[in-house]
């Protein structure tokens, strides 16, 4: 059969692209590899009877307009209140957002001759690119940080701002909002397939046709949207030779900057009176020589960790007198300097952050805990070296710098972290590469 | 007051000294204005030793060929004593990188390193030439920035670099000229700094690196007189205390002394931040012009020397610049040091030994060096810098400390406070001139390049943008 757009990963942002394509009428399937919809926003049982969200605690904000036309929380998404964002940052993350969204509605960039001659709207938030974190005097370094790596003193840090994780936790769990959109997507008419891997994406004069399958089969569609990231999308479902060599350069140079660990504790009995929240080692100075260290594949000495007590807000993730207690770590690189991650190592970095969390919380009596380390998360997710933004959130990598939703290939879009409105928001890189496809459709350029 | 001039220029470096000459070239009456005792700036000589002939700035990159062949310095006895200073990379294991002119002797020097980057080198060297280039047009034409400049301008030099190359010997030799302008090779816009050093051209040749006969100070020395030859009048030991500001347009400064000369028009050879901060009234310099201070400055080491260095290791030229930095991450960690006030473990230098191609600068036999630190901290102790320095130096030349007749350190802010000579800042590469040069005050001009360099380029562009206003 042939769909009009098919969607490569049942990731937040693959479903809210079904889910937008398919209230617009089109015949959408999302095809997922994983048993469960939700991308990072999974949850997970690592203990009987305590469970997690193992990536992170928390995404970036769904946009609201994105929060009605869903309807999330009649369908039982529940976020938690969570912290602030920066001063200033939520107006130029909406005004970014904006932008990106005009551009997926506007017809592809004219090669006329004037169109070159005409000066370069600058983005909202490209002033921040010449900024450092630590020019923020009321910047909380920690959630501007938590579970990535940045020099705060380095100009070009403040572009973290427009990234954030503080869309507040879901209750049941970040994998309820997963199944939740995918419910959503399932309702207006979209075909969600799971456990099936996408091998390819079959193209024929430079224009995406459909995808191959791991079962053998393909599925032909007028449009593909990938939500892999930029350089997963090209390297591994392209022959490279079936690519313009500009875009092989551009997509190997593209930087990934995976720096996130998880480690999640499951605890006899909740511990003595702390708060829910605890930042360690996110000061300004320790954050430059954790970097040093990431660059260098080195585990920092003191890496940047933020514990969470996730079932004092949400007792549904640790049985009944028992608590659940996660531990963010930043820097931790995924490539290590003396070799390849082994079980030791994911022991002893389960053993530091226990000694950290320790010197915190008051009488831990840790039943057990789950290392999740940078390539686990490629393994599970996708995620290229582990990282969950799709690309180093640098002066180069973000806002116009990210690539999509359009792409050289004509028919594939691309939607996912690696995009413009990728770090954003969560949601939004779906819905713009969902609005893409809409108007080049209307246009007529897509067969 | 002193009788009315149509310009006053402020400092008598290479761009003061240019803008007076092409102004009174022009026909204007032009008075130039200089703190200290003797002309010169950054290219006036050091105090070092009897014999020995050093200063600030032994090779340059930076020259405007333009200004060079209008003024006529050639005929007044400007000639270069190297036209085109091969980059060595020193290395501890005695693998030296020789990077020159000839792309495949450079090349064939990378691969001693990696084959993929002696691969990589030759596309390389055509791409950010052709960049540099380009970009000709947005630093000292007029025109727009080159298209790839949008992209160009975000990236760091660390990514940059990365992006073609592998091997740390090379990555950290090309890096040392990214940290002029007092970024850090991981910050955006560092890597537009090494698109500005390949768009110079010195001699003829595109990014070459040269050294001027019998020292800087013969650029002076020419331009001083070509200046005088066409009519402007050159003070020394005249310091000015503040620009006059009348109904929002420059009407002339106020020395020192207390003696006023009126002008229409003033250019100053400082900082942007130091004219606007302090020489202008209260109220003139708005807020908007609260530029970042920089944090990190270059410090500089004159070396009196009884022989030539050895450097342990394979053969290499000896009139090049030599940099001392083991890998792409020393340039960082060093930034890193340096604007938290420390000085850096490993010292990421640049040694050069003007008297190799120009004996003239030494007595027979023996040698002047000067070494550029960079990045330190603005207050670094002179002593300890230098005794660091000097280890670093016996390091890779052993039994060089031996061989030391005398040694004068400049730290950043001691070069600051006895030639006013203060590091600029690499965030106004994206510029165009006009807004570099001119103020919010009309008729003052700040005679600034976008990296600190000697050039005299900013000088003869804003005399030339203010002659084409009269016009008007």
């Amino acid at each position: 059969m042939r769909y009009d757009v098919c969607v490569i990963g049942a990731s937040t942002e693959g479903l809210a692209a079904a889910a937008t394509l398919a209230l617009a009428g089109l015949r959408t399937i999302v095809i997922e590899r994983n048993a469960a919809p939700g991308g990072r926003a999974g949850t997970r049982e690592f203990h009987p009877g305590f469970r997690a969200s193992a990536f992170l605690d928390e995404l970036a904000p769904v946009p609201r307009e994105i929060h009605w036309a869903f309807d999330l929380t009649r369908r039982g998404v529940l976020f938690l209140p969570s912290s602030p964002s920066a001063r200033d940052a939520d107006a130029r993350i909406a005004a970014a957002l904006a932008r990106a969204y005009e551009d997926a509605d506007a017809p592809p960039r004219s090669t006329a001759w004037f169109a070159k001659s005409l000066p370069r709207r600058p983005w909202p938030g490209e002033d921040w690119a010449t900024r450092a974190l630590t020019d923020f005097a009321d910047g909380d370094l920690a959630s501007a940080t938590a579970g990535r790596t940045a020099d705060p003193a380095l100009a070009g840090s403040a572009l973290h701002l427009l990234a954030p994780s503080n869309g507040g936790m879901v209750a049941g769990g970040l994998g309820r909002l997963g199944e939740v959109l995918a419910a959503c997507a399932r309702d207006a008419g979209a075909e969600i397939t799971l456990g099936l891997d996408a091998t390819d994406i079959r193209n024929a004069k430079g224009r995406a046709t459909g995808i191959g399958l791991a079962d053998g089969s393909e599925v032909e569609a007028r449009a593909v949207i990938s939500t892999l990231d930029f350089k997963r999308t090209f390297l591994s479902l392209f022959q490279w030779d079936a690519l313009p060599r500009k875009l092989i350069k551009r997509v190997s140079a593209w930087r990934m900057a995976g720096g996130t660990a998880r480690v999640l504790f499951a605890l006899g009995a909740p511990p003595g009176a702390t708060r829910e929240t605890v930042a360690a080692g996110f000061d300004a100075a320790n954050l430059s020589a954790s970097y040093a260290a990431w660059r260098a594949g080195l585990i920092p000495e003191k890496p940047p960790m933020l514990f969470r007590l996730v079932s004092a807000s949400d007792p549904s993730l640790a049985p009944k007198g028992a608590a659940t207690l996660t531990a963010t770590l930043g820097s931790i690189p995924f490539r290590l300097f003396d070799g390849a991650w082994t079980h030791e190592k994911r022991d002893a970095l389960g053993a530091r952050a226990l000694a950290t969390a320790r010197s915190v919380f008051a009488d831990l009596r840790v039943a057990a805990s789950a290392v999740i380390a940078p390539p686990d998360i490629e393994e599970a997710l996708g995620a290229t070296e582990g990282d969950l933004w799709g690309g180093e959130l640098a002066a180069d990598q973000m806002l116009d710098m990210r690539p999509g939703p359009r792409t050289e290939i004509s028919g594939l879009y691309l939607a996912g972290p690696s995009t413009a409105a990728g770090p954003l928001a969560t949601c939004a890189s779906g819905v713009a590469a969902a609005r893409a496809v809409l108007a080049d459709l209307d246009a007529g350029r897509l067969k | 007051m002193t009788a009315g001039f149509d310009a006053v220029v402020i400092g008598a470096g290479a761009n003061g000294l240019a803008a007076a000459a092409y102004l009174a070239r022009a026909g204007q009456r032009v008075i130039l204005v200089e703190a200290l005792d003797r002309a010169g700036g950054s290219c006036a000589p050091l105090a070092l030793a009897e014999g020995f002939s050093a200063s600030l700035a032994p090779a340059l990159y930076a020259l405007d060929a333009r200004m060079v062949k209008e003024l006529k310095l050639a005929s007044r006895g400007l000639k270069f004593a190297e036209r085109d200073m091969p980059l060595v990379g020193l290395r501890s294991d005695g693998k030296h990188l020789v990077l020159g002119r000839d792309t495949h002797a450079s090349a064939r020097s990378i691969a001693a390193h990696s084959q993929a980057d002696a691969k990589a080198w030759k596309p390389f060297h055509r791409e950010l030439f052709s960049f540099g280039r380009a970009m000709r047009k947005l630093w000292w034409e007029e025109g727009a920035a080159a298209p790839r400049f949008e992209s160009f301008s975000r990236m760091s030099a660390a990514a940059f670099l990365d992006s073609w190359f592998e091997s740390d010997a090379l990555k950290a030799a090309l890096a040392f000229d990214t940290t002029d302008g007092g970024l850090s090779p991981l910050e955006p816009g560092s890597a537009l700094v090494l698109a500005w050093r390949a768009a110079q051209e010195m001699c003829g040749l595109q990014a070459a690196v040269a050294a001027i006969a019998r020292g800087p100070q013969v650029l002076t020395e020419t331009l001083i007189e070509a200046a005088l030859a066409a009519g402007a009048e050159i003070r020394t030991g005249a310091a000015v205390a503040k620009i006059l500001v009348a109904d929002g347009a420059a009407s002339g400064v106020e020395l020192d002394s207390g003696e006023r000369i009126a002008a229409h028009a003033v250019f100053s050879s400082l900082t942007r931040q130091r004219t606007l901060a302090t020489l202008l009234p209260a109220g003139e310099a708005g807020f908007a012009q609260a530029l970042p201070a920089p944090r990190t400055g270059s410090a500089m080491i004159a070396l009196a020397l009884k022989s030539f260095p050895q450097f342990a290791g394979n053969a290499i030229p000896r009139n090049a610049r030599f940099i001392f930095a083991d890998r792409l991450e020393s340039h960082v960690a060093a930034h890193s040091a340096a604007a938290a006030g420390r000085l850096p473990h490993e010292l990421t230098m640049e040694l050069t030994i003007p008297s190799a191609a120009d004996p003239s600068l030494a007595p027979l036999g023996q040698h002047v060096a000067s070494v550029v630190v960079r990045p330190v901290p603005l207050g670094v102790d002179a002593k300890q810098l230098g005794t660091e320095a000097i280890v670093a130096l016996n390091r890779a030349a052993p039994g060089l400390s031996q061989q030391i007749a005398a040694a004068t350190v400049l730290t950043p802010s001691e070069i600051a406070r006895r030639f006013g000579i203060e590091t600029g800042s690499a965030s106004q590469l994206g510029a165009s001139w006009s807004e570099r040069l001119a103020t919010q005050v009309r008729g003052l001009m700040v005679l600034e390049g976008p990296i600190a360099a000697v050039s005299g380029r900013a000088g003869r562009i804003a005399a030339s943008l203010v002659a084409r206003e009269k016009h008007r």
